[in-house]
């Protein structure tokens, strides 16, 4: 059950930062020159959509095996 | 000394199952009390190393050793990343953030060449989130005063009706505040620790073959490194930016960026 569990938790992670790189990649193709700012944004926006997962994956997955 | 050869050792049986034990196993040998003074001396030495050998030239017209050169591209890069966040004033803030940046990318950095490294401890990553939050806490202080600081957790005025929906607000907001020690160290813990883990389990994927396939992801791990530092500095900043801007600055992008997606404070009322 846990395999399965975790692989939900990591397609939901997947699909969040797809779409942050996605935002990300279309505003910086069409403004070039905002592409300091926006990286800045991108990466704090990656790292709380990561930190989902990783509290799955760390915390979650302890709680599950006891 | 022995704890090094035994490190040494451990790094020669790397491939085997030295990190993937769920319980027990040489991991948590490593990263028993010796091991993390261990790896916190060497990230000491590393760092003071370097910092001795770019400040060398320190007051002189041009810098001419290349790790002079480095230190300054990465300051000014940082500088500007605080700058951008923070405002003008986030340049007070830049020693804290260096520190930070520092220790934390030359303790990832020794991950890829030894079994573990500092930051793959959850106890380390604690002790640091505990710095920076209280460090935030302390500069919210001294921008708004104790009591002001203390009532920006309360939410806006509404009324003397309202109080108690002031106190959950309160609760909440004190809750938050803990709880973003728990997220910068959970952060940094879980993605150079599950770099290591994925190391692993790509090195027994090709234990039959003797091909190291856990070597392929160190481009990537090297990549983590950099952005798990990056990030953690931009946290702190985004949270320094939170307690200590003013009114007369504009452009608050990042203001909204806060971990649980509640308003932001607003400005002394």
């Amino acid at each position: 059950m846990l395999p399965i569990a975790l692989g939900m938790a990591a397609l939901g992670c997947g699909i969040g930062l797809g779409l942050i790189g996605f935002a990300a990649m279309q505003g910086m193709a069409r403004q070039p020159e905002a592409i300091g700012k926006m990286q800045t944004a991108m990466l704090i926006a990656l790292a709380f959509v990561e930190l989902v997962f990783l509290l799955t994956v760390f915390v979650g997955a302890g709680a599950f095996k006891g | 000394m022995l704890s090094l050869f035994q490190n040494v050792q451990w790094l020669l049986a790397a491939g085997d199952s030295a990190h993937g034990g769920d319980h027990g196993g040489d991991a948590h040998a490593a990263l028993a009390i010796e091991g993390l003074w261990f790896y916190i001396g060497l990230v000491v030495l590393i760092s003071f190393g370097l910092m001795v050998m770019a400040k060398k030239e320190f007051g002189q017209r041009f810098f001419r050793t290349r790790i002079s050169q480095y230190a300054e591209q990465l300051y000014i890069f940082i500088e500007n990343l605080v700058v951008g966040i923070i405002g003008a004033h986030g340049r007070k803030y830049m020693p804290m953030i260096m520190t930070f940046w520092i220790v934390i990318f030359i303790s990832n950095c020794v991950a890829l060449f030894f079994p573990t490294s500092p930051t793959a401890d959850l106890s380390f990553n604690l002790g640091m989130a505990l710095i920076a939050v209280g460090y935030v806490q302390y500069e919210g202080m001294r921008a708004n005063g104790v009591l002001g600081h203390f009532s920006h957790f309360a939410g806006p005025k509404m009324g003397l009706a309202l109080i108690p929906i002031n106190g959950m607000i309160f609760i909440i907001e004190i809750i938050s505040e803990t709880m973003k020690n728990v997220s910068l160290s959970l952060r940094l813990y879980g993605n150079i620790d599950g770099g290591h883990r994925a190391a692993v389990a790509m090195n027994e994927l090709g234990e039959g073959a003797n091909i190291p396939v856990g070597a392929f992801l160190l481009p990537v791990k090297l990549l983590t490194c950099v952005v798990q530092a990056l990030i953690f500095c931009l946290l702190f900043c985004v949270y320094i930016s939170l307690v200590t801007h003013h009114d007369h600055e504009e452009g608050h992008g990042h203001d909204h960026a806060d971990d649980h997606g509640h308003d932001p404070v607003p400005a002394t009322a």
